[in-house]
């Protein structure tokens, strides 16, 4: 028997008949940035999870663990590629006591089967990346993914408790608490949360709850300028409002969303923006805030529009495209940043649906040719790119290009800089705890 | 970790003086007790010398020389700390932040602050309150404890049933790690590619780094607060009636149970106004928009009722909210009326698990023939028991002891966790396999590595496997100072 052979043989026989996937079309189809992988395995327990990383760490195997396969555009082209590693099996709710508000999964289990169970119970996981709720746990966690509702609730960051990671060995460690309220030993939950899988693979999570309000109210607001809709914005902010969500969308967002509102809303000049905004809680305070929104609106000068309910649920496949960039500048900078991205796309001729998260000052835009779906330039994104991440370094800002086809990838350092000092230390980290760097090989910042 | 901590010499503290200046260092003998122990005053050790470093530059200066000779580095704030923290069990540079104690910014519109380590936590809501903003964060002792002891011990406090504890509201770090790089993690802008190393210095009591600076994010002031009190005949109800608000779907700013014992000593000291013979009180609070926390206050009133609450009392305005407070403030000087000697224990248990937590305690507490007394933060099932004893009573203090160990297992078979809020430290370092396994250890013990390669940071707190208890360690007389916080 081949090397090759009997790695395939004892993937078999860690995962069972079945779950090892040879085959070249069904692995060009998890290929990472078109690095297609000699095998997939479908391990079915958190056991197997950590047999297969035994065997990849002996065997120097380079692993990548996908969960639903949503976000693998993330990352650099890895360095190599030997291994999947779906978790797309581990999907079970280990425990979940509604009065306890906490429920533990295992990772592989999507946001929208944890909200079927979680919602006959009246709560909810308060995470809603794009593109929605097909994405796997585990995959959000190591993403960082999050979406509108981080205004309120946070981010995975502050909603993970406790977590079972499988080291790049194969030994299965377990960080945090069952609790809400724990600080036993280190944070190691915070590592779980943006690493990409690169220290760890997260197998199980023990995450925080949150009751689903009674009542909930949106409206979307129109402005003539992007200056108007962020003066709305920092209204809202320095009130004693507490929305649920917060988004500022330039024009070419709120164009793709436009059949997602009742009434359609005159057309919006070039430099015009749009706020939604989304409030929960009891019937009585919806409405008091709603009216509070209403009157906050006037000084700046929007006009209300009522949306219809699925417009939450599908601005994250509005921002779905080949190119995705996601940009964080302070937060008060918002609007400012919203612009810029808007003259770089104009300048370019590229099409832009940009989507700010007020309050923590992130922007997500998606980059299309003009007049279609097809890809920008990739000198032009290049540049682009480049100079916003100048722009952006006085304030400590980033901007990471979360997706692009991997020809432009080359052309650009996906995740921008970081200071070399950090860098130093999250080195010495990956090296301490992956050290052949077999976990998603050089597709973290700096290559890690 | 490496080789065992060396003793400071002269030539090290001329070389410290050449840092800080003369009168930054304090090496007197008399000097050195000042420091030698936290509010946990059980555990004692004074450091060789203590330093008063009064910028980052100073604080890199002070671990690089200490790495340099293989010298211990103890952080200290405000000393407030209830788990052996700030002191120094085999000697070594304490290096205290109160000089370092500056509000650097305030920046509201990017809903923030920027401080020196050693700034008080009050002082920054006191700052940021009449523009209508406030550091949600709100440990007992926020009068006197500092934001950078808060952010290394990622202190809770009543209101973070709400809000969340220190680690929600940092948004960024300026530490000294112990390899001694000057390094800033996060900051103002919310999301930056890496590793989340801010996350992970929060709560690493001084074992990773020393914080020289910490960004924090500044929360708006509710547009209304209502406070409740209720009463119970027993404190079984009490605890269905938590566990009924939670499940309700309400999350109250703070749901703090006061029980029995602590009643009576409130009552017979300061007289907040509780029932005399309610077995345990609830306190509630709410804030929120106006129609959320009207509506809501009616729900929970409905609640305690059908609990059967003896008493329901809304605040009617600002003086009676504070008066229904005072009890619960003043809780901590009511010990010293019921016990001379007494031990805390921070353990957490599922919120569900009150009830049967209670039932478990009350029998262990009698099974020993000591008195426990309760005031703690019930919304997050965050338990205070308060162990009482005489340590003039021969064997009291082994009971109480025992008591406090037991009492730990219990909640931890129920799901529960260790340390709550208060930390580690010396305390609780060996009581961290009760609840981590080897492997879950390990990886801690390399996590400490990585930022700490000599092993030279706050020895002996946080982990077990560390040779804690050397020669430097005097075991002293086990109490907890009048005026503590809890």
């Amino acid at each position: 028997m081949s090397a090759a052979a009997a790695v395939a043989h004892a993937l078999e026989e860690i995962a069972g008949r079945g779950q090892l996937q040879a085959d070249p079309a069904a692995l060009a189809a998890v290929a990472v940035d078109g690095v297609v992988p000699r095998w997939l395995v479908r391990p079915g327990t958190v056991e197997q999870v950590a047999q297969v990383l035994v065997l990849a760490s002996a065997e120097g195997l380079a692993v990548t663990p996908r969960g639903s396969g949503s976000s693998l555009a993330l990352g650099n082209p890895p360095r190599r590629l030997d291994l999947v590693l779906d978790l797309g099996r581990l999907t079970a709710v280990l425990d979940y006591v509604p009065d306890d508000m906490v429920a533990s999964v295992q990772c592989g289990i999507t946001l929208d089967a944890m909200a079927a169970r979680l919602g006959q119970h009246g709560q909810r996981l308060p995470l809603d990346p794009a593109p929605g709720g097909g994405r796997s746990v585990g995959g959000v966690l190591a993403t960082a993914a999050a979406g509108p509702l981080r205004f309120r609730y946070g981010t995975g960051r502050d909603l993970l408790l406790g977590g079972r990671l499988v080291q790049a060995d194969g030994v299965v460690t377990w960080g945090g608490a069952r609790v809400v309220k724990s600080v036993t030993g280190y944070d190691v939950p915070k590592l779980m949360v943006g690493s990409l899988g690169t220290l760890g693979v997260l197998a199980e999570a023990t995450l925080r709850l949150h009751p689903i309000p009674p009542a909930w109210g949106a409206r979307l607001w129109t402005f003539d300028t992007v200056a108007g809709a962020a003066a709305y914005v920092a209204a809202i902010i320095d009130s004693t409002l507490q929305p649920e969500r917060l988004v500022l969308l330039g024009a070419g967002a709120l164009n793709a969303m436009r059949d997602a509102l009742r009434d359609s809303p005159a057309d919006l000049p070039p430099d015009g923006a749009a706020v939604a905004v989304s409030v929960a809680s009891t019937a009585e305070a919806v409405r008091a805030q709603t009216a509070l929104l209403e009157r906050l609106a006037v000084p700046p000068g929007g006009r209300g529009t009522e949306m219809t309910g699925g417009f939450w649920s599908r601005l994250g496949g509005a921002l779905e495209g080949p190119v995705a960039l996601k940009l964080a500048g302070e937060p008060a900078r918002l609007g400012h940043w919203l612009r810029q991205l808007e003259h770089v796309a104009r300048d370019g001729g590229v099409g832009l649906i940009a989507v700010g998260e007020a309050g923590s000052g992130v922007l997500r835009a998606a980059l299309r040719a003009p007049g279609g779906d097809g890809l920008p330039s990739g000198t032009w994104l290049a540049g682009a790119v480049a100079g916003l991440r100048a722009a952006l370094a006085p304030e400590g800002g980033s901007l990471v290009v979360e997706r692009a086809p991997r020809a432009m990838k080359e052309t650009l350092d996906v995740w921008g800089p970081v200071a070399p000092e950090v860098l130093d230390v999250m080195r010495r980290l990956k090296h301490e705890f992956d050290p052949a760097g077999i976990l998603n090989s050089g597709r973290f910042a700096g290559g890690l | 970790m490496t080789a065992e901590p060396r003793t400071p010499d002269a030539s090290f503290l001329r070389e410290l003086e050449g840092i800080v200046g003369r009168g930054g260092v304090v090496s007197s003998p008399e000097g050195r007790l000042t420091y030698e122990c936290d509010m946990h005053t059980f555990y004692k050790g004074a450091p060789d010398v203590v330093v008063l470093p009064e910028s980052a530059a100073q604080v890199a200066a002070i671990v690089r020389l200490c790495r340099l000779h293989s010298v211990a580095v103890v952080p200290r704030g405000s000393g407030t700390g209830l788990i052996g923290g700030a002191m120094a069990p085999v000697g070594g540079v304490m290096v205290s932040m109160t000089r370092m104690n500056r509000l650097l910014e305030v920046d509201l519109p990017n809903r923030c602050a920027v401080v020196e380590p050693g700034l008080i936590n009050l002082w920054l809501s006191n700052a940021t309150r009449e523009r209508g903003w406030f550091f949600a964060p709100d440990p007992s002792s926020q009068m006197v404890s500092s934001i950078g002891g808060n952010a290394s011990t990622n202190a809770g406090g009543p209101h973070c049933l709400k809000y969340g504890i220190t680690v929600n509201h940092v948004l960024g770090l300026q530490v000294v790690t112990g390899a001694g790089e000057l390094i800033w993690l996060g900051g103002k802008v919310h999301e930056r590619p890496g590793y989340d190393l801010t996350g992970v210095m929060v709560g690493s009591e001084g074992t990773l780094g020393l914080l020289t600076a910490v960004a924090v994010r500044l929360t708006h002031l509710p547009e209304g607060v209502k406070t409740l009190l209720a009463s119970f005949a027993a404190m079984e109800d009490a605890s269905e009636a938590v566990s009924a608000i939670i499940a309700a779907g309400i999350i109250p700013s703070a749901l703090e149970m006061i029980d029995e014992v602590m009643v009576r000593a409130i009552e017979e000291g300061v007289g907040a106004g509780y029932p005399k013979d309610a077995g345990a009180v609830l306190l509630i609070e709410l804030d929120g928009p106006l129609a959320e926390i009207e509506s809501q206050s009616a729900r929970i009133e409905e609640i305690c009722w059908s609990h059967a609450a003896l008493e329901v009392r809304v605040a009617a305005d600002e003086t009676e909210r504070a008066l229904l407070w005072k009890g619960r403030k003043e809780a901590a000087g009511a010990v010293g009326r019921l016990t001379p000697n007494w031990l805390l224990q921070d353990a957490v248990v599922p919120r569900s698990r009150l009830p049967q937590i209670m039932r478990e305690m009350s029998a262990i507490g009698r099974r020993h023939g000591l008195v426990l007394a309760n005031v703690f933060h019930a919304g997050d099932g965050n338990l205070h028991p308060i162990i009482c004893y005489d340590e003039q009573k021969p064997g009291e203090l082994e009971r109480a002891k025992q008591v406090n160990e037991e009492l730990l297992h219990a909640c931890l078979a129920l799901g529960g966790t260790v340390t709550g809020e208060h930390g580690v430290g010396l305390d609780k370092a060996k009581n961290l396999p009760y609840q981590f396994g080897e492997a879950d250890l390990n990886f801690m013990a390399r996590l400490r590595r990585v930022f700490d390669p000599d092993g030279i940071m706050n020895p002996g707190k946080l982990l077990p496997s560390h040779p804690a208890c050397g020669e430097g360690f005097r075991p002293a007389r086990p109490a907890l100072p009048q005026g503590a916080w809890i």
